[in-house]
């Protein structure tokens, strides 16, 4: 049992490396075939921002060498891979030059962390309880009414519904800042800073939250009601198990597998929407980083902030996959 | 001349299947209705605006009102609100079915080539689509159209290489399924080749699965250009409801309580997503025998 769970392991971790190194791969040429490299456009903007004189070839390879752009695109590569995976190094940034684009993604990432942790496992947990609910409750009005809203509302991009939340709980009813403005002269950790921070990110958290709760809820539904027609609950049921019970233990439980499996698929497209989120509020994460970078076209930063998503995406699929055998005894035995 | 097997099941109407899911019904009809207002935008664009372009700033007073000469009111550069609206909805709309198509023409190929072929292919090709999946793709294409000059159709291309997987995803699992019916054995039998077997007796059976794909890769497709647009990137001369939603935001539509400005296209937006996921989830519980009971409103 405990080598079929070893492999179990090893073969996911292969498939996380295999997968990690394409999906890198993909990105690094696909970026690289927009025309014009990074160092020129820099070295143009430089140039017509403080009216130096030209600069000469040799600062230019120099810069070119800097920023790993020496050589055809195939030596490129082999240096890219090199400094990403041996030395953890994704060059220098514009943001904050020369501070290394790791250092500046660093600084940010608790920030997109805390927005993102926290409004997955909100929205997962109201999402898959209400759903397993409605699906238990098949048929009735309260399942008919939450299902036509979570309809409506599942495919609704973040972004409209935080630009929405905005104008009515920011500037029609004064209720929630339309802005992210958190006080960092604030102790971090006392009271006043996790009130202000709540406050603060309230708005980000609920629009995220409003979508993805729906969504958890329409395949909890269906998750449920395809149990419902299973015989071990047909038999629990002749046992005169109490409902509550019943709900419990043999519908809830099997259901948590499959939307586990959901939440590992969609982590991308949860993070694909949140950036603009960040960027609607002015919240302090990698979006907001984003949207700076791509204002000065800073392209080590832009590359460095997808590889890091893409490494984040995957990292999060991989754990959950591994926690499966903690919920899933088929996995564990084999079968 | 060999007829297909499956077209000896008894037919139907081809629009009959319209009648057993409300929920498709009302997604399809507001689709149909913004198809309908799309087309006949240079007709009305035509009668508001009098012949001028759509963009051009300074036709009428700034931040009207709506009123019944400016339905919608006018925005910050004294244009018609309505006038923009209807430009973008067809661009949007366009945008989306053209990236949307191109993905699902990937996406077939791929799941016929995986669902078909199977073994080693299947696995290869499945690893790809898992791959692009879980790929965050809105940073790519905002750092592409942060880069690049991109023109409608060179969009509509980029677009589509990020939307294809999901696609590619519900069309396998359908071939896979169709693969062991019976009928197909009959085929095999009756000496079809696997190419006869796949656009004859497979292709036509999974159409509704690819009307699903197809849904869902126009949602993506609208998703991720409106993302784009909604931060000022892409071609500015082509007007859609993101870059709309951009200008409004830009411009203090908030500060300013201009809200219609705000309004009109977001609203709008939201009801392309919904009722594209009513178009998606009818067209399950019309063709999927198993989900039908399961929705059941």
């Amino acid at each position: 049992m405990k080598k079929k769970i070893f492999y179990y392991i090893i073969r996911r971790v292969i498939i996380y490396l295999i997968t990690l190194f394409l999906s890198f791969t993909v990105v690094f040429f696909f970026l690289r075939m927009i025309p014009g490299d990074p160092v020129t456009r820099f070295v143009r903007m430089i140039e017509q921002r403080f009216s130096y004189s030209p600069m000469s070839i040799e600062t230019i390879n120099a810069w070119k060498t800097r920023f790993g752009l020496e050589g055809d695109i195939f030596t490129q590569y082999r240096r890219y891979l090199e400094r990403v995976f041996l030395n953890f190094d994704l060059g220098p940034s514009f943001v904050a030059f020369p501070t290394p684009v790791q250092d500046v993604i660093a600084f940010r990432l608790p920030w997109t962390i805390f927005l993102l942790g926290l409004a997955t496992i909100i929205s997962w947990v109201i999402g898959t309880i209400v759903g397993a609910l409605a699906g238990w409750k098949r048929g009735t009005k309260l399942d008919s009414i939450l299902f036509s809203i979570a309809l409506s509302m599942s495919q609704i991009p973040y972004y409209i519904i935080a630009i929405l939340l905005v104008l009515l709980l920011s500037y029609i009813f004064r209720i929630f800042p339309p802005r992210f403005a958190l006080s960092l002269q604030i102790n971090l950790f006392s009271l006043e800073f996790i009130t202000n921070l709540l406050y603060n990110s309230f708005l980000p958290i609920l629009s995220l939250v409003l979508v993805l709760s729906f969504g958890w809820l329409l395949s909890a539904r269906f998750i449920t009601i395809s149990i419902l027609g299973e015989d071990y609950l047909l038999f629990a049921q002749a046992k005169g198990l109490k409902k509550i019970r019943l709900l419990n233990r043999y519908v809830l439980r099997n259901a948590l597998l499959p939307q586990a499996t959901g939440l590992a698929m969609s982590l991308g497209f949860i993070v694909n929407g949140s950036y603009l989120v960040e960027w609607i509020f002015q919240y302090p994460g990698i979006g907001g980083l984003l949207q700076f970078a791509i204002n000065i076209l800073d392209y080590n930063t832009i590359q460095g902030i997808v590889l890091m998503s893409i490494f984040t995406v995957l990292t999060a699929n991989l754990i959950i996959d591994l926690i499966y055998p903690l919920i899933d005894p088929r996995i564990r035995t084999g079968e | 001349m060999k007829t297909s097997i499956s077209s000896f099941k008894k037919k139907t109407r081809v629009l009959s299947f319209l009648k057993r899911s409300i929920i498709f019904d009302i997604g399809f009809s507001i689709i149909i209705l913004f198809v309908v207002l799309s087309l006949m935008e240079p007709i009305i664009n035509g009668y508001i605006l009098k012949g001028q372009g759509v963009l051009k700033s300074g036709i009428f007073d700034k931040y009207l009102p709506p009123s019944f000469e400016h339905l919608l009111g006018t925005d910050h550069y004294g244009r018609d609100v309505l006038a923009l609206l209807l430009a973008s909805l067809k661009n949007s709309l366009l945008i989306g079915a053209i990236s949307g198509g191109i993905a699902t023409l990937i996406g077939i190929v791929i799941a016929m080539m995986a669902g078909y072929l199977g073994g080693k292919v299947d696995d290869i090709l499945n690893g790809i689509t898992n791959t692009v999946l879980v790929i965050p793709s809105l940073p790519i294409l905002i750092a592409v159209a942060a880069y690049t000059r991109l023109n409608l159709i060179l969009m509509c291309i980029v677009l589509s290489i990020f939307s294809w997987p999901a696609s590619a995803r519900t069309i396998r699992a359908q071939i896979l399924s169709f693969k062991e019916r019976p009928y197909i054995e009959l085929a095999k039998v009756t000496g079809f080749n696997s190419f006869e077997i796949m656009f004859k007796e497979i292709l036509p059976n999974i159409a509704p699965f690819i009307g699903i794909g197809l849904a869902n890769a126009i949602i993506g497709a609208i998703f991720a250009e409106t993302g784009i647009r909604l931060l000022g990137l892409g071609p500015g001369e082509i007007p859609s409801l993101g870059l709309m939603i951009n200008w409004a935001l830009a411009f203090g539509a908030l500060s300013l309580g201009h809200y219609h400005i705000l309004l009109s296209p977001a609203i709008t937006l939201i009801l392309i997503f919904t009722s594209l996921s009513l178009i998606n989830i009818g067209l399950e519980e019309i063709f999927n025998p198993r989900l039908k009971k399961i929705t059941g409103i």
